[in-house]
């Protein structure tokens, strides 16, 4: 049992303790992090970098960002960069409570547009123009530093850029004499033929509901054009035209139609993916992130590996959609923080994270980065290189609409999307929630 | 219904003694009691199963079969990931200091209120319970602009502190149960015969909990160790961070490795089931101290 | 003894430092929490004070009242499920053989974070591969659900998994409170010719009654800001079908940036949970409380 002598040292302990915490608030130091103030040469100074590759979950991206860090360390000694790893969700969770305080890091990792909205109006991000005009002037592809501008500033440098194919198992589709669908009405056929065999069709985990979404954004493109897709997201264009309407009515009936995994929307996008990843489900639509899965990854058998093909959304008879049409659009972008005490090095550090990640990521992580790449003097697995050549000649990229959407229509957006696949609601129930939704945001 | 069930049983064989309906009785409760014991082991059963297993051998083969052979690099991969062994270091020693440190206040609230008399006793206690029903997430962003404000973000006071205070009310509240029952004649003695609060209070009062302190113990250490949205947010440097954050990033949202994830679940709960399989004789001890007294 | 007793500086040393933790880590963001409610905020930018607004707009929340429901469903299945527990307790208390055994196999699952549990749950409920299903299509049921994709089924679904958590807890609970009953008491009554169900119900439960009503305050309450299991296993869908207060709350605060909308959220929250727990110290209230002396 405990002695008295020892209870009286614990609790003096545990006031002392307080007692501190509580002092220690008056002669508050910035807790930024950066104790070291100033960045002029040859001073010390500590840059703060929050990222979400941990080296269990992204292991290719962390040791690229290791290298990265530590080169840099060694080209300017007197910088430090301090990391702090933390996974997708708990990433969104903490950069929330970082900035209800204001103690963002120096640079930070975040999402395009309608993420990046609220940050910027409250002035916590910096604009990163004088980069873009400096070195990094035309590195880009054109098209991904513009979801992350705002009034003509623009906030963030883009890591990735994705497009969203429809992956399918070749061998599944030999096994039952399937073509790659060239039209809608043939890509219901091969719905019907592998779900009358009772092999799932698609693989989709629409318990993160932006799943589903990529989906219906297809159908929404194919059958009432880009514009009108476009235009609805942005407010213009109420998501009760006809095409639109017609676009989720045409969910339903793929839902009706067995066409997606059983269960689908108690599925998570991982489950869903093991689904495929294991020859259960004969496709599976997502964005290029997951092409090492498909190529490169050693965890995965061969075997599959070379059996994973891609198509094109078809296009649906009488729709105004282009084939050449995707959806997708950039990932991640770094941020620097308007209140940071070492903007510049952040700034520097962010330009040459940005070159040298555009210049490993590929053949490093996999990952296609908002930087151009000179696929030429790269070897590539196919799949990379045919998906490299569909982005130079798509006729135009529809940004995924919850990235676009202002956050608080975007989940409106989302849970309208797992209700509709669940059937919850009727097509026009969910354009009408839709049109509220986006018209609450302007 | 189960307990009208149980206590039929057990009233035949105190009372009637008879040999077949006892038999019965007491095979029915067996087999009640084995059921429960089923039920509460079989997921981890299947834990173990698939951990050991590679995500062909978890698709192809069914759920209870024996992995063929023993994927014991699923253990290997996820304990050579990352900080494993500082992350753990951290949760046993903020752990422990967190539950000492409850369980050591607590009791001397719980002390306080049901053996002190004072005006607002009854008002404190209030305060303590009402503290129960706070949701955690809801104090998140203030909270963490006060430690900010105190310096203490980043570093484990504030992980201790915030164990301490969430955890207090659950442990006031058992212990009250207890004190409440405690027979107050020793005490009474001791005060007359001139003994100091103090000494009333730890030579005589504390020892009689020795049983539910262990209660109370498991509980905060369960809490402690498991605890996960305080560390996430309020410690940035992984010098500080613990195994459950450690396993988060590892099992994460993009991981479709089942004998990885099975292999990291099961390293979180071995350090915390052995503590329990050691600390929970003590609790026998404790008990059965308890009732010798009594 | 009185004066002993009532020394105010030992009383001040014994209850103040748990005092000021609580109110420092507790209390005072609460405070703050219950403010944030009065103004419209997303967390980044200014805040605007609308008074009472957002607690207006919550009372005629459909959704907000949807989640209520969940909740008290959730609170009273926990309930409920104290009865269970409370008669494994009680067959445990009793001298039976291999007792210390079950104790702590009943006590294992509880010792699992819930985000272990979560990620082992979520594969037990799997459709396809998930063992409930390869269960019930081996004993012939053709096409069984899912479990967590279906609206109808996936709150109670979702109970089975806090069931399994909290047993090992209650059990525990109520194990050491009736070990705690002098043996003394017990020994009388069987002498006086009492069955073991009179015992139980006449002797037992009485003098356990306090915990009992403890751990029926600490099960609805526990249920009413329930969120970690369901955040994780079906982020409160499908369709909001397992959406409950705490992750409506989350969901306000951290998706759709409307903090302070989730702050009168999660500070109406703490009101209903006083409002239950009042309700159920009412509704359990006796005069006497028994000691054993």
């Amino acid at each position: 049992m405990f002695n008295k002598k020892w209870t009286v040292l614990l609790l003096t302990l545990c006031l002392a303790v307080f007692a501190a915490g509580c002092g220690s608030g008056g002669g508050t130091e910035g807790a930024g992090g950066d104790k070291s103030s100033g960045s002029g040469e040859g001073e010390k100074v500590t840059v703060n970098f929050m990222h979400l590759w941990p080296a269990g979950v992204s292991a290719g991206q962390n040791k690229i960002v290791n290298q990265i860090i530590e080169d840099y360390q060694n080209e300017n000694p007197n910088v430090t960069i301090k990391q702090e790893v933390l996974d997708n969700e708990q990433y969104k969770n903490k950069l929330k409570v970082l900035s209800a305080s204001n103690e963002l890091p120096d640079v930070g990792v975040t999402w395009a547009a309608g993420f990046l909205k609220p940050y910027v109006e409250g002035n916590l991000f910096a604009p990163v123009d004088d980069l873009l005009s400096g070195e990094l002037n035309g590195k880009f592809v054109s098209g991904t530093t513009e979801a992350y501008a705002i009034d003509g500033k623009t906030y963030a440098l883009p890591l990735e850029f994705n497009i969203a194919p429809v992956y399918y198992n070749k061998a599944i589709f030999e096994q039952y004499n399937l073509q790659v669908p060239q039209s809608y009405e043939e890509f219901k056929q091969i719905v019907k033929t592998l779900s009358d065999n009772g092999i799932a069709p698609i693989a989709l985990g629409n318990k993160d509901r932006w799943t589903g979404s990529l989906w219906y954004m297809y159908l929404a493109d194919r059958i009432g054009g880009q514009d009108t897709l476009a235009s609805a997201i942005s407010g213009d264009v109420s998501f009760k035209d006809e095409s639109l309407v017609k676009a989720a009515a045409e969910i339903q009936s793929l839902v009706d139609g067995n066409a997606f995994v059983k269960g689908f929307n108690g599925l998570s996008n991982e489950e869903a993916k093991s689904e495929f990843l294991n020859g259960k489900a004969a496709m599976y639509m997502m964005g290029t992130w997951e092409l090492p899965n498909f190529t490169t990854n050693e965890e995965i058998p061969q075997e599959f590996r070379d059996s994973v093909g891609f198509f094109k959304f078809p296009t649906v008879d009488g729709g105004k959609g282009d084939i050449n049409s995707w959806v997708g659009g950039p990932g991640v972008g770094l941020f620097i923080s308007e209140d940071s005490k070492v903007k510049e090095e952040a700034k520097k550090f962010v330009e040459y994270f940005v070159t040298k990640w555009g210049e490993q990521s590929v053949t490093g992580a996999g990952v296609i980065p908002a930087t151009k790449v000179d696929t030429a003097s790269l070897e590539l697995p196919q799949l990379y290189i045919d998906l490299f050549n569909e982005m130079n000649q798509a006729s135009s990229i529809t940004l995924f609409a919850d990235v676009q959407m202002e956050a608080n229509a975007a989940e409106t957006h989302l849970n309208m999307i797992q209700a509709l696949f669940g059937k919850a609601v009727t097509p026009e129930n969910f354009s009408d929630e839709h049109d509220k939704a986006v018209s609450k945001g302007k | 219904m189960i307990q009208g069930a149980a206590g039929q049983l057990r009233s035949r064989p105190s009372r009637s003694g008879g040999g077949g309906a006892r038999k019965l009785g007491y095979t029915l409760l067996y087999v009640v009691l084995i059921g429960v014991a089923v039920f509460q082991l079989f997921p981890l059963v299947w834990l173990l199963l698939f951990s050991l297993k590679n995500n062909q051998e978890v698709f192809d083969l069914p759920p209870l079969s024996l992995p063929m052979n023993p994927r014991w690099e699923n253990y290997e991969k996820v304990w050579s990931a990352g900080n494993i062994s500082v992350y753990f270091l951290n949760s046993v020693w903020i752990t422990v200091a967190a539950t000492v440190l409850t369980i050591m206040l607590g009791s001397l609230v719980t002390f306080a209120i049901t053996r002190m008399k004072w005006k607002g006793s009854s008002f404190v206690l209030g305060l303590f319970m009402v503290a129960m029903m706070i949701p955690v997430h809801s104090t998140l962003i203030p909270l963490f602009s006060l430690f900010n404000k105190a310096g203490l973000t980043d570093h484990p006071v504030s992980l201790i502190l915030s164990y301490v205070a969430f955890n207090m009310p659950i442990t006031i509240m058992i212990l009250l149960g207890f004190y409440y029952t405690l027979p107050r004649e020793v005490e009474e003695a001791a005060v007359m015969d001139g003994c100091s609060v103090h000494r009333v209070f730890f030579r005589i009062v504390l020892p009689m909990t020795g049983s539910v302190l262990a209660t109370t113990a498991i509980i905060n250490m369960i809490y402690n160790w498991n605890e996960f949205i305080f560390v996430n947010t309020f410690i940035s440097s992984d010098m500080f961070k613990t195994l459950t954050v450690g396993v988060q990033n590892f099992i994460g949202q993009y991981t479709t490795d089942w004998g990885a994830i099975g292999a990291t679940l099961m390293i979180s709960i071995l350090p915390i089931l052995l503590m329990f399989l050691f600390l929970s004789d003590r609790i026998v001890e404790g008990i059965a101290a308890g009732s010798v007294k009594g | 003894m009185d004066k002993v007793m009532s020394n105010k500086k030992v009383i001040a040393l014994y209850v103040l430092p748990a005092l000021l933790v609580i109110m420092a880590i507790v209390y005072i963001p609460i405070v703050l929490t219950a403010f944030y409610g009065l103004n419209e905020w997303n967390g980044i930018g200014a805040m605007t004070f609308i008074g009472l607004d957002n607690y207006q707009a919550l009372l005629s929340d459909g959704k907000f009242w949807d989640s209520a429901w969940h909740s008290l469903l959730l609170a009273v299945f926990s309930a409920l499920s104290l009865i269970v527990y409370l008669a494994v307790a009680m067959v445990l208390s009793s001298k039976i053989k291999g007792a210390g055994l079950f104790r702590k196999i009943y006590l294992i699952p509880m010792l699992l974070s819930s985000v272990a549990i979560a990620q082992l749950w979520l594969r037990m409920y799997h459709p396809t591969n998930g063992i409930v299903n390869s269960f019930l299509e081996s004993i012939g049921i053709t096409n069984p659900p899912a479990w967590l994709a279906e609206p109808s089924l996936v709150l109670y679904a979702l109970f089975i998994p806090i069931l399994w958590q909290y047993a090992g807890f209650y059990i525990l609970i109520y194990y050491a409170a009736l070990k705690n009953i002098p043996a003394s008491l017990v020994e009388a009554a069987k002498i006086d010719g009492a069955t073991s169900l009179q015992i139980a119900f006449r002797i037992k439960l009485p003098l356990i009654m306090e915990v009992i009503k403890v751990t029926i305050v600490l099960a609805v309450v526990g249920s009413l800001k329930y969120f970690d299991l369901i955040f994780v296993m079906t982020d409160g869908g499908p369709n909001g079908a397992s959406e409950v207060m705490a992750s409506y709350m989350y969901h306000t605060a951290f998706r759709a940036y409307d903090f302070g909308y989730g702050s009168a959220i999660g500070f109406f929250l703490l009101v209903i949970c006083l409002l239950v727990t009042w309700v159920i110290r009412k509704l359990t209230a006796t005069k006497d409380t028994i000691q054993y002396s």
